[in-house]
């Protein structure tokens, strides 16, 4: 799960907190929390990090190394898979681990087929990490 | 050297309207101005010379009429005079306008190389009307290169004029397929329209199995095998997929 996925996600188990009001209450600059939750790419520096993490009560590192792991990123990866015909592992939130070629991906999901035949149809906010990542992959493009 | 309005006017193929509505003039001016008229005046030569693409040297002041073509009586304002009724007192006379002197003309602009941008659109703007350079050139009468950055801005004005309107008022979505939702909806609706149950794995860690029954961009509603629904919210999921025992071969394929 990204970093903005993420995010959502604990703003929903805040009892659906707005952005605004996240701002408000943080130091965060105009627009930088909602460009966190929102865009593709990795947005957020160490200092935003440690605000949130202190906003939402949970460790710094939890939110830190999902900057690593974008959206884009992810996409880049399910691409390369498509393109190329390589299997991919995709770990993903309940623990559980999706391993096979890409079939096709859009904005919710990814279709994955299985070495023993068939789809698995993954959510892509339900993907933690990936393996391998895409060779050309720069999380910061 | 200078030649009469009519003739460079004709020389590009372009009509008496065509002018009136590049230079901004009046037509029954241009067609006084052709005819001989009248003598061009000086404050609507540049005007003309951008609306015909040449020089204002290009132009001769004073046009010759065109050889066999019928006079054209000058049209000017005639104010008719009329009598007074006797019984009316006369109104009284205006009182003169007083003229706020005009302020001084800014300095014509030097002439700038066009700007790399400029040629670039221009560019654009031939493929999208599928005309060449050279086309155009043999229309200005002159090579682009030889536009300064204020007359190609005025080709490129009236160019993206021409491409507005050739081209169908329709925009066509890019497709990218991160901006679309569509390979999961297709999915969805091949597993609805074939009845087979798939198997949900839930972020809880629970399991349920359905058939499709409907669903949208954030949900999934599902046939319990009891016979009962349920609609599941797409944020609570993190797979699925169809039944193993069921044939591989027959997956929905979006």
């Amino acid at each position: 799960m990204s970093l903005g996925d993420y995010l959502r996600l604990l703003r929903a188990q805040r009892g659906g907190v707005t952005p605004w009001e996240i701002e408000a209450a943080t130091p965060l600059s105009k627009g930088l929390y909602r460009q966190m939750e929102q865009r593709y790419k990795s947005v957020g520096d160490e200092e935003a990090i440690r605000i949130l993490a202190a906003y939402f009560n949970v460790p710094e590192e939890q939110l830190r190394w999902r900057t690593k792991w974008p959206r884009k990123a992810l996409s880049k990866a399910l691409v390369w898979s498509a393109r190329s015909g390589e299997p991919i592992s995709l770990e993903l939130w309940n623990g559980a681990t999706v391993t096979g070629i890409v079939r096709w991906w859009d904005l919710g999901a990814a279709a994955v087929e299985l070495p023993e035949g068939g789809l698995e149809v993954v959510q892509r906010h339900a993907v933690q990490r990936w393996d391998p990542p895409a060779p050309d992959d720069d999380v910061k493009a | 050297m200078a030649e009469n309005l009519w003739e460079l006017r004709e020389q590009k193929r372009i009509s008496v309207a065509t002018v009136a509505n590049r230079s901004g003039l009046p037509i029954g001016l241009i067609m006084e101005y052709e005819s001989g008229l009248r003598s061009i005046d000086p404050r609507h030569l540049t005007r003309l010379a951008r609306a015909l693409y040449v020089e204002e040297e290009d132009i001769r002041l004073q046009s010759e009429p065109r050889p066999g073509a019928p006079p054209l009586e000058r049209r000017d304002h005639v104010v008719h005079k009329v009598e007074q009724p006797i019984d009316r007192p006369a109104p009284p006379a205006p009182k003169p306008r007083e003229r706020t002197p005009r302020p001084p003309q800014a300095q014509a602009q030097p002439s700038l190389p066009p700007r790399p941008s400029q040629l670039a659109h221009l560019d654009a703007l031939l493929q999208r009307l599928e005309q060449t350079q050279a086309a155009l050139e043999a229309e200005l009468g002159k090579p682009v290169a030889s536009l300064d950055r204020a007359a190609l801005s005025s080709v490129l004005k009236l160019l993206q004029d021409q491409a507005k309107a050739k081209l169908p008022a329709t925009r066509h979505r890019a497709y990218l397929p991160e901006s679309v939702d569509e390979y999961e909806a297709r999915y969805l609706g091949a597993a609805h329209a074939s009845g087979e149950p798939l198997r949900f794995s839930l972020f809880d860690g629970s399991m349920i199995e359905g058939s499709v029954l409907g669903f949208g961009p954030y949900i999934v509603t599902v046939q319990l095998a009891d016979g009962s629904e349920l609609t599941l919210n797409k944020l609570a999921l993190v797979s699925y997929r169809r039944l193993p025992a069921q044939d591989s071969t027959k997956e929905p394929r979006p």
